[in-house]
């Protein structure tokens, strides 16, 4: 038996806070959603710190047990001293107020890998290792990783990053990574999350593209690719010990208006180097491809709690089109509230888009046969 | 179902409800513009509501306005206000002669709510219905929710001897949830549609009349959904409708107005309203439920109707989990 995954609401007790450090990347990945990368936009301390304060004067509005302390960038570790004196700070005031989150926090680092080996980078995790939750971004093989995370001279980054991912699995347990799929590399999906398990990944994501990119047929390569992807797992008798979300037991049922909503905005804040708070990173304007950014408040002002009301509420009743109520795979179909957003007409996080569409029904009859072949196996 | 075409006759025509009409310069709807308004109207089987200025209008404007059946909305300081079936009061005038079956519309700020209660309240038996609109709800504060209480307290009293004495006056604040078996909101763009002198259409006079570079926040307040010449075009009509207002959906303030000005001004969204609103809304239907239960004491008063059930909270946003 393959184990289920928890979905979604795992993370419901915890408040996630993510500091934008940086919206620079030594990196150009052809389906990265941060249209408006620049070196120009780094957070200084003073904001950082200033947007702790405002965070933790308000321990009223954030009732969670526990917290993570996310830093993003562009390429976060760019700003790893920056990083550990935000951390620094973080930990002073958490003793100062006698805050709830005093001994509650952890820290999470998306990273695309090539500084992983650093000198800084690598006394920064020995220093946070047991509350480190660090991933780095790999997409899988070769092929697949120089395709679309290359260089700005077009050169992949795949050499470089394996290095920091060998590491990585050997620094920390139940390592857990999202490959990202787009159209173009559709055809080494198969191959990617072999390649991924192999390196020792145990939680793999696969992540869908949502924005409008998918082409006629992309549906059939994905679910032939997740397939052969499935008969591997089982084979191997993978699915005993690695988390796979891909192949998530619950999704792919009816419209069920109870499953979930986004846990953007009751449990994400983020804030960039202009002291701007968001619900979350993709509403700032560098990952915006034709709306303005979309703010929640700022370190002087505080949060405008009217303006955070619309991600507290949107559900799947209100925001989808009567095709996705009526679908008979509906759930676990990704949607963004951002993405909506960006793609609607009136510029409405309750417009959902629907570009996904038919690549998650794809997804569903892959994970259907997965656990069709695991159960019949089984008996 | 559209059911309603407002016709806003002139830039300067009152505003009758949350919005301000700053416009001072004049610019009536062309007649050509009007008569196809009325055209639309009958095609599209509308009752059609006019907003008109405080200047006499030309002949000919006046007898193409009556050749169709419609209601009349007027300031108190228009020519037409006489002939108006609602009236606009845009301020607190004490001296002003009501009409005993008249219904006005009393656009007044919190300030002035709170402060001329004693003499607003009296205005309850000198007229067939009062509709009093708070022009500044998005600023209440913590304070003004508990001044508002006891406003409502001070006009529910009265309301309340009115009744015993054998008169029904109506308040929206107050007797129009007594009545209501489910919402009854504004509903523009939903069940009412604005038609402006430059033709266009818009969602209600307030999209119309916001000056030409306010924007909230995510872009400029002013926005048309079509025009008389393309016809209507509303972008996501599904977000006016109660069925995809998450929190509305649910909720039992049956007489809020559920602004859709008003939500994408505080939150971005027309279908999301603000905790100021909601607040507003439920200290308005407690007091109802409260009303109706005193009124009761005295006899059997709309025997049909079921208590309104107490509640915990006074903004549905806190409770939407239990939904």
């Amino acid at each position: 038996m393959g184990i289920p995954t928890t979905h979604y609401h795992f993370v419901m007790k915890t408040r996630t806070i993510t500091f934008i450090v940086t919206k620079d990347c030594q990196l150009l990945c052809k389906y990265c959603y941060l249209v408006g990368k620049n070196s120009n936009e780094r957070m200084s301390l003073s904001i950082a710190k200033q947007a702790v304060d405002r965070i933790l004067s308000i321990e009223d509005k954030f009732l969670e047990e526990k917290v993570v302390w996310d830093f993003i960038g562009g390429e976060p570790l760019l700003e790893i001293e920056l990083i550990e004196k935000i951390i620094g700070y973080i930990e002073y005031k958490l003793q100062e107020l006698k805050h709830h989150w005093l001994n509650n926090s952890s820290i999470r680092i998306t990273t695309n890998g090539l500084l992983y080996c650093s000198e800084k980078v690598q006394r920064f995790i020995s220093k946070y290792h047991d509350i480190l939750d660090i991933s780095i971004s790999i997409d899988g093989n070769k092929t697949k990783q120089d395709l679309n995370r290359i260089f700005p001279n077009g050169k992949g980054s795949y050499d470089l990053v394996l290095k920091g991912v060998r590491k990585w699995v050997m620094q920390f347990e139940n390592v857990a990574t999202k490959m990202v799929i787009s159209s173009e590399d559709l055809p080494y999906v198969y191959e990617s999350g072999v390649h991924l398990l192999e390196l020792g990944v145990s939680r793999l994501d696969m992540n869908l593209v949502v924005e409008d990119v998918w082409r006629d047929g992309d549906d059939k390569i994905l679910e032939e690719q997740l397939v052969r992807f499935a008969d591997y797992v089982i084979e191997h008798n993978l699915h005993q010990d690695r988390k796979l979300f891909i192949f998530e037991e619950c999704i792919g049922k009816p419209f069920n208006p109870s499953f979930e909503s986004s846990p953007c905005g009751s449990m994400m804040l983020s804030v960039d180097s202009s002291g701007s708070f968001y619900t979350c990173l993709r509403f700032a304007g560098y990952s915006l491809r034709s709306k303005k950014p979309r703010f929640i408040g700022n370190i002087k002002d505080g949060i405008n709690y009217n303006l955070l009301r619309p991600y507290c509420i949107l559900d799947e009743l209100s925001q989808s089109p009567y095709k996705c109520l009526k679908c008979d795979v509906a759930t676990g179909c990704r949607w963004c509230p951002a993405e909506n957003y960006d793609s609607s007409l009136t510029s409405t996080v309750f417009e959902r888009s629907t570009a996904i569409c038919k690549m998650h029904k794809a997804r569903v009859r892959a994970k259907n046969y997965y656990w069709y072949k695991l159960n019949r196996n089984r008996n | 179902m559209l059911q309603y075409l407002i016709i806003q006759l002139d830039d300067t025509s009152t505003s009758y409800c949350h919005y301000y009409n700053g416009k001072r310069n004049r610019n009536l709807i062309s007649i050509d513009t009007l008569k196809s308004g009325i055209m639309f109207g009958m095609k599209e089987n509308l009752m059609i509501q006019y907003i008109l200025p405080d200047y006499e209008l030309p002949d000919e404007y006046y007898e193409v306005l009556e050749s169709i059946d419609h209601s009349k909305i007027a300031s108190s300081g228009s020519p037409y206000a006489s002939v108006a079936d609602v009236v606009v009061l845009n301020g607190w005038n004490k001296d002003y002669a009501f009409d005993i079956e008249g219904v006005y519309v009393l656009r007044v700020d919190k300030r002035t709510l709170f402060e001329k209660t004693s003499e607003i309240l009296k205005v309850l038996k000198e007229c067939a219905r009062l509709n009093i609109v708070i022009t500044d709800v998005e600023k209440f504060s913590d304070a003004d929710f508990e001044t508002y209480k006891s406003v409502l307290d001070s006009f529910s009293k009265e309301l309340e001897a009115l009744y015993v004495a054998g008169k029904t006056p109506q308040l929206n604040l107050l007797t129009d949830r007594m009545m209501l078996d489910g919402m009854n909101n504004c509903n523009a763009g939903s069940d009412s549609i604005t038609l402006a002198p430059d033709g266009r259409f818009y969602v209600c006079p307030a999209f119309y009349l916001a000056p030409d570079d306010e924007d909230y926040g995510l872009g400029k307040s002013k926005v048309s959904v079509g025009s008389l010449a393309s016809g209507l075009d509303i972008k996501n009509p599904q977000l006016y409708r109660l069925s995809h207002a998450p929190l509305c959906r649910n909720c039992d303030a049956y007489q809020c107005k559920r602004c859709v000005w008003l939500n994408r001004k505080t939150t971005y969204e027309v279908n999301t309203p603000s905790h100021e609103q909601c607040v507003v809304a439920h200290l308005e239907r407690n007091a109802s439920r409260a009303l109706l239960m005193d009124i009761r004491k005295h006899g059997t008063f709309l025997p049909e109707k079921e208590d309104i059930k107490e509640i915990s909270y006074l903004d549905p946003f806190d409770v939407r989990k239990e939904w």
